[in-house]
């Protein structure tokens, strides 16, 4: 009987506060964040002046904490395409709150993993050459080579991602503009694009959508691919197999999930969204780690499975380095975390809460750093001559650079969150909706405006 | 702009007021519906339903394919260098190279759709209310001939709770 | 005809006295990076010989081997180099270009017989020692892989100096540094495609074999087989 359903004030006030008051802690985390974030920057340009002997790099382990976080970050970047695409192909309506939370983990852990190609680099001033231009020396990059694929590939993913967030975002841009004044209305209104949601309009975007969720995931699973040809097209013990492809995929949808977990857990205290993002919405997510976890453990035991088979001499040796030899420590942690803890607290339906989850999604990220880490070094130090063996360790370098990019995250999600609603506004309210009438009949009669004459 | 239009809180009256228009006289391209969320359960939002959104995305990735299929095959035959003894066009590579810049230029031609499809960014004026960001729903016509707004105006409060707005 | 280089390395007659690894150094301006840096593995010995200790004392032996870029036909090192820095010329050496190199290392990874360096630093030579580079080499900045490259300023030379004076190379007048140098004449270098140097008949011989061949490379440096005491 004429109920306000679509009055939903409330949820865009309580969705645009972040907006609109700003608390003290806010100016102190950027404050704090920022000077992590300096400190890396720093020690960016040292290493550029000095050359990357600062770094723990040697002959012949010429990869170490660069890639690995490197490989670490685009696997996080895994979590929106998941979430956004997947779920709204196949229509599930527990998305909607958690969407934009997932695409921003993905296009800030994009620009971050892209920085490190460049910050690994040994000339890192011409790493322009790696972009087809035409050059008065005629020549282009090769692309036979891997990195070359990488460039193309987080290019295509960071443009997909990019636009995949902003086109739902324009609608809340819209609406943040109608309630802003002043200077910041003009930004909203431009950002906006003289948005005003005409049935046209909203026609026109959730095609656009659809094509894009479409289109995204296979690109998305092709960058991990191809970050995973990164290692499987070179001839090194335990790096040239071909299950890499894959495993870097699950492994990067098992870290985005985490991630997206962590943050989702995070925003929800800090902001006050205890009436958008339910348990349940941990409980699925949880549900989805404990699948990948899972297959985590599928994949690591059929190729560790196949190289002990195999006894390959070369292999067998990277093999015992880290089940049994200098890298066994981390081995067995990284077990431990991604799979020793978090499958008992995400079967169990008691443990499978908000904090159950956080603890497991902990636990699943440094696993997952680790399983990138022991992926690289120890396979690097352990090629096919043993005279040319060598071990790595990480310099301070590494780690002041490796620290500020989680700064980095963190500052990077805390500005989004105050000036652009964290949860899709609009997207929320669709999933309100009731059943709709639809004959001028049943219009009438819900309304008690029954009449002989239209 | 003149325009005429009313603000309703609940979609059901949004679809009536729709037909009560077009009953009096309005056509279907001159009544505009504006609203904070997509209604795609009505009537009212299928009237502009296009389909070739899908096309012109496929069309924008037979672009990316085919150019980069012109940037991977012709670069590598400007200044031909023999690395592993691969071809000097590698296929199989370049088909990597290839995939990317098909989906790239499928989603760029999606984009590009949409806004101009869209009609954004629009510096025109448009009929518009800020109430809609709270949850209001406008039907209503732009620029109405004056004999038909009163008989549009009468249709916009017929429809029910709601209030008929009128600008200048 | 054109050339194609090549290298044998008799095990029998290498002695391990890594003479072939001082004048490479000499010859190409290789960085000397100081006891710290080795320390950390950032030696760089575009040749090194390589040590193994077999059995115990006392039925204890130790086996020498020269390794070197291998000039790979398949190099797992061109292909992924994405500025094409490292590339497969005509006579089939393995060219590193060091202007176009940005440092991705990937090359240094894929090589499996870890032949590839990288200049951690700018080197630097105290003086007076600058006096003594080899003007026919540059100097590479930091940032920069490099690796053996069979002396390919010699080959230019000689290749040079031989059409001056309208007349084909003769084998083993052009010698590669590490050949020169070697006392007991282990390392042959010369041209695979001439049937009567003694780098192809030393090639052919049934003692001979390639390192790591199973990787599918296809190196062309032939190690011949150490002989039995009688």
């Amino acid at each position: 009987m004429g109920v306000n359903r679509t009055l939903n004030k409330p949820i865009s006030d309580d969705l645009t506060r972040p907006l609109f008051h700003t608390s003290v802690w806010f100016y102190g985390l950027v404050l704090a964040l920022g000077t992590v974030v300096a400190c890396g920057a720093a020690a960016w340009g040292t290493q550029i002046w000095y050359g990357i002997g600062l770094t723990g790099k040697r002959w012949p382990v010429f990869w170490g904490f660069y890639l690995t976080n490197f490989v670490f970050w685009i696997g996080i970047s895994h979590a929106g395409t998941l979430i956004s695409a997947i779920l709204r192909l196949v229509n599930a309506t527990w998305r909607r709150p958690v969407t934009r939370c997932a695409e921003v983990i993905t296009v800030f852990a994009l620009m971050i993993g892209a920085m490190f190609p460049l910050i690994h680099l040994g000339r890192p001033w011409l790493f322009f050459w790696l972009v087809p231009y035409p050059s008065a020396r005629e020549i282009w990059p090769n692309f036979r080579s891997p990195l070359v694929w990488d460039f193309f590939a987080i290019n295509t993913y960071l443009t997909g991602s990019l636009l995949f967030l902003f086109l739902p975002m324009i609608p809340d841009l819209a609406l943040v503009r109608d309630r802003a004044t002043g200077f910041r209305r003009r930004i909203y209104g431009a950002l906006a694009l003289g948005w005003r949601g005409t049935t046209r309009q909203w026609h026109r975007l959730e095609s656009a959508m659809q094509i894009m969720a479409i289109a995204i995931l296979p690109v998305a699973i092709s960058v991990h691919t191809i970050v995973s040809f990164d290692f499987s097209m070179a001839p090194v013990p335990m790096w040239h197999s071909t299950i890499f492809g894959p495993y870097f995929v699950a492994g990067a949808i098992f870290s985005g999930i985490a991630a997206l977990i962590i943050a989702m857990a995070v925003l929800r205290r800090t902001l006050n969204l205890e009436a958008y993002l339910y348990p349940v919405h941990f409980e699925n997510l949880g549900k989805l780690l404990l699948l990948m976890s899972l297959l985590w453990v599928y994949f690591v035991f059929a190729e560790r499975l196949t190289v002990w088979y195999g006894n390959d001499p070369s292999e067998m040796a990277v093999f015992w380095a880290t089940q049994r030899g200098t890298y066994a420590p981390l081995f067995w942690t990284m077990v431990t975390c991604n799979f020793l803890i978090p499958f008992p607290i995400l079967a169990l339906k008691k443990t499978r809460t908000i904090a159950g989850t956080v603890i497991a999604s902990f636990a699943v990220l440094i696993g997952m750093w680790l399983e990138r880490f022991l992926i690289i070094v120890p396979s690097l130090g352990h090629k096919s001559l043993p005279y040319s063996w060598g071990t790595y360790r990480p310099q301070p370098v590494e780690i002041v650079i490796m620290a500020s990019t989680f700064a980095a995250m963190a500052l990077l999600y805390t500005l989004f969150s105050k000036f652009v609603p964290i949860i899709s506004i609009w997207e929320l309210k669709v999933g309100d909706h009731p059943r709709p009438k639809l004959t001028p009949q049943e219009l009438d009669e819900a309304a008690g405006l029954w009449r002989t004459q239209p | 702009m003149k325009s005429i239009y009313g603000l309703y809180s609940d979609p059901d009256t949004a679809q009536r007021a729709v037909d009560r228009l077009r009953t009096a006289g309005a056509t279907d391209p001159a009544i505009v519906v504006i609203s904070s969320e997509p209604f795609e359960e009505y009537e009212f939002s299928h009237r502009d339903h296009a389909t070739w959104m899908y096309w012109i995305a496929g069309g924008g990735g037979a672009a990316g394919c085919a150019f980069a299929y012109w940037l991977t095959s012709v670069t590598q035959q400007l200044w031909p260098l023999n690395t592993a003894g691969m071809p000097i066009v590698s296929g199989i590579p370049n088909a990597i190279v290839i995939f990317e810049m098909t989906m790239l230029g499928a989603i760029l031609a999606t984009v590009i759709t949409l806004l101009v499809s869209a009609r954004l960014p629009t510096r025109q004026e448009h009929i518009y209310d800020t109430e809609i960001s709270d949850g209001y729903i406008l039907v209503g016509v732009e620029n109405p001939e004056d004999a038909n707004v009163d008989a549009y105006h009468a249709a916009l409060e017929s429809a029910g709770q709601g209030r008929v707005k009128r600008t200048a | 005809m054109p050339h194609r280089w090549g290298m044998a390395v008799d095990l029998d007659r290498c002695t391990g006295c890594e003479a072939c690894v001082v004048a490479c150094h000499a010859e190409n301006n290789i960085p000397i990076v100081g006891p710290d840096q080795a320390s950390r593995g950032r030696a760089m010995h575009w040749i090194r010989v390589e040590r193994y200790w077999e059995g115990d004392f006392p039925e204890v032996s130790v086996k020498f081997r020269p390794v070197l870029c291998q000039q790979c036909d398949a190099a797992p090192c061109e292909a992924v180099c994405p500025t094409y820095a490292s590339h497969h010329t005509d006579e089939g050496l393995n060219a590193q270009v060091y202007n176009r190199c940005i440092g991705t290392r990937y090359c240094g990874n894929a090589c499996a017989y870890n032949v590839r360096f990288f200049n951690f630093f700018n080197p630097q030579w105290e003086k007076p020692l600058h006096l003594q580079l080899n003007p026919d080499v540059s100097v590479r900045e930091v940032g920069v892989m490099e690796k053996c490259t069979f002396c390919v300023q010699r080959i230019k030379a000689a290749k040079s100096a031989a059409r001056a004076e309208g007349h084909g190379l003769v084998d083993g007048v052009l010698q590669t540094a590490c050949a020169q140098a070697c006392p007991t004449t282990a390392l042959v270098f010369g041209d695979l495609n001439d049937p009567e140097s003694r780098v192809a008949r030393l090639s052919r011989s049934p003692r001979g074999s390639k390192l790591l061949e199973d990787l599918g490379s296809e190196p062309k440096v032939t190690y011949l087989a150490r002989q039995p005491w009688a």
